[in-house]
């Protein structure tokens, strides 16, 4: 009981830890792929992609960073 | 020149900003005996806060003057600041609560304090804290060119080009020496959110006026491509300035100090994750450069200026040019400020640096008394070191002196935040590590820009065909010297790592 118990919280700690990583990481692949976001079109306002792009992200990686900092500060521990 | 209702908001901004400066040396006044007091406020600043002080280490001279100048004077290669500070705080808000809680537990201040313990090595900490405090003189000299092109624009009338710009310096020189004397970290905190708040109304103003008035479509018709997006040869370049950028601004000891003084790790973790919205004002900034070309009158004043120093002046044109005069003087106080509070704050952790672990390492038996003095003469001569480097590269190329400090303070990442991942490294293989990255580094300076003055902290070297981020290959030197020894004295070092956890 009490070794399955504790197995189990280690295995949701252990996905947490997943959880938050892949939210933290998944910006760094949208801004890393620089020939996808290099380019004029779509533009927005007369504002090309490039720029627009990389200013949503701002929003974006915010967004994904709180969620992993909120599920691992409830969930994962310290 | 400035009119009287703007000089006059000026004027007023700015004694209300003079007066929070001196009141915050009594304000939250604890114990200032205890370092943990001075330093760190107490480390009792929630998420909300932290946020603020650590955002204010965002909007700097960095953001107002260096990158809008050199997207307006090189083009979109100066966006990489954008996804800089998006992913920056993807790697703080799992490293810094990291650095916390060690700290916490260890009673660390600084970052030298941490490695001094974690890797038992006096000499590693004291070299450590040598180039954090080097590392800041370069990005206390952009803030001062930050302050100098406000004045100049301001006193832009009264004389010649020269005359003005001697006097705008000599003016932002004294100012940013006096206050830092008298008003200390805690009155840099305060004004650090009545600065924020200025800056976060004006930025929204003009951007808003400018986007209205002028348009990006105008704005863009002239220009070449490299102003639309990179041109192929840049892709590399920009990913090794942002990455490197992000891995460097928390190495710096002010980015050090404001996230220890949080009250802990949790709130840290979520004041960090929510920085990237402080990045939006500083991208529009950067669109400053883009906007100076639409509006037609901005770009008849600034083709009086020699090209070298033109593009320091886009933003205060773009506003002075924009805005009605008196908009345009609490504008100007926020830049001017922008740059004020930042180099303060700089300096002081700079003498932090030297007093806590450099002299008191040397003569541990110095009075508090004369510990304070230390400080307070060694932020004096730091300011007048910094004034130095303003003239390292010309004024529209201020942005490469905050890409000099990250060249060098890079060099201090395998000490301190490999030093939160594993115990393992040698203390040698770090030191040798450091010394090679910094010297190698400096000397690819040299040869990117053939010996001459400094313009650039891209290069193009072999196994690699295009240009690259001198501090991303100088880092890789140095991490390759740190684990070949590293790896070699592995074996006869099983005892004096210190292990923990």
């Amino acid at each position: 009981m009490m070794s399955s118990n504790s197995a189990n919280v280690n295995k949701s700690k252990g996905l947490i830890i997943v959880i938050s990583a892949i939210l933290t990481i998944i910006p760094f692949f949208a801004l890393i792929d620089i020939p996808f976001y290099n380019r004029t079109n779509p533009e927005l306002g007369g504002l090309p992609f490039f720029y627009w792009y990389q200013i949503l992200w701002l929003f974006v990686a915010a967004a994904l960073f709180a969620t992993a900092g909120i599920i691992y500060n409830r969930y994962g521990g310290e | 020149m400035l009119q009287i209702d703007g000089t006059a908001a000026f004027t007023i901004l700015f004694a209300v900003f003079l007066i929070l400066g001196f009141y915050g040396r009594y304000w939250r006044k604890g114990d200032l005996s205890k370092l943990d007091e001075w330093a760190l406020g107490g480390r009792r600043f929630g998420a909300f806060i932290v946020w603020f002080l650590v955002g204010a280490d965002l909007y700097t001279a960095y953001t107002f003057i260096a990158i809008p100048s050199s997207v307006f004077s090189i083009g979109a290669i100066y966006f990489f600041a954008v996804p800089y500070v998006a992913v920056t705080f993807g790697i703080a808000m799992w490293a810094m609560p990291k650095l916390w809680k060690v700290s916490k537990k260890e009673g660390h201040v600084t970052g030298a304090d941490f490695v001094r313990k974690h890797f038992n090595s006096r000499s590693l900490a004291i070299l450590v804290a040598l180039v954090g405090i080097v590392a800041e003189l370069p990005y206390i000299a952009l803030q001062i060119v930050g302050m100098l092109s406000v004045m100049f624009v301001m006193l832009y009338g009264l004389g010649s080009i020269k005359l003005v710009s001697d006097l705008a310096l000599i003016l932002s020189f004294v100012i940013l020496a006096i206050f830092t004397y008298f008003s200390g970290l805690r009155g840099a905190t305060l004004t650090a959110i009545f600065k924020d708040a200025i800056i976060l109304f004006t930025v929204a103003l003009v951007i808003i006026v400018a986007v209205v008035n002028i348009g990006f479509t105008k704005s863009f018709q002239s220009l070449p491509v490299k102003y639309y997006h990179l041109l192929p040869l840049q892709v590399n370049a920009y990913w090794s300035l942002f990455l490197m950028s992000a891995l460097a601004l928390y190495l710096y000891p002010h980015a050090i100090t404001g996230s220890l003084s949080a009250k802990d790790p949790k709130s840290l973790r979520i004041s960090q994750s929510l920085l990237p919205l402080y990045g939006v004002g500083l991208a529009l900034l950067a669109l400053f450069g883009i906007l100076a070309y639409g509006s037609s009158s901005t770009h008849a004043f600034l083709i009086q200026i020699p090209a070298a120093s033109r593009g320091t002046y886009v933003v205060p044109a773009l506003i002075f040019y924009t805005l009605p005069s008196w908009l345009t003087g609490v504008a100007f106080l926020g830049i001017f400020i922008g740059g004020l509070v930042p180099a303060s704050i700089m300096a002081i952790s700079q003498s932090n640096l030297l007093t806590r672990n450099i002299i008191k390492e040397i003569k541990p038996n110095l009075t508090s008394k004369g510990e304070s003095l230390v400080a307070k003469v060694g932020t004096i001569i730091f300011l007048f070191i910094a004034l130095g480097f303003v003239f390292l590269f010309p004024l529209s190329y201020s942005v490469q002196l905050q890409l000099l400090g990250g060249i060098l303070i890079l060099q201090t990442l395998p000490s301190v935040f490999l030093g939160l991942i594993t115990n393992k490294l040698n203390k040698y293989g770090l030191m040798t590590g450091l010394i090679v990255g910094i010297g190698y580094g400096l000397y690819l300076m040299e040869v990117a820009n053939h010996f001459k003055p400094w313009t650039t902290t891209l290069i193009t070297m072999p196994p690699f065909n295009y240009p690259l981020f001198i501090g991303f290959i100088a880092l890789l030197a140095n991490l390759v010297v740190v684990l070949i020894i590293s790896l070699i004295a592995l074996p006869f070092s099983k005892k004096n790592t210190v292990t923990e956890n």
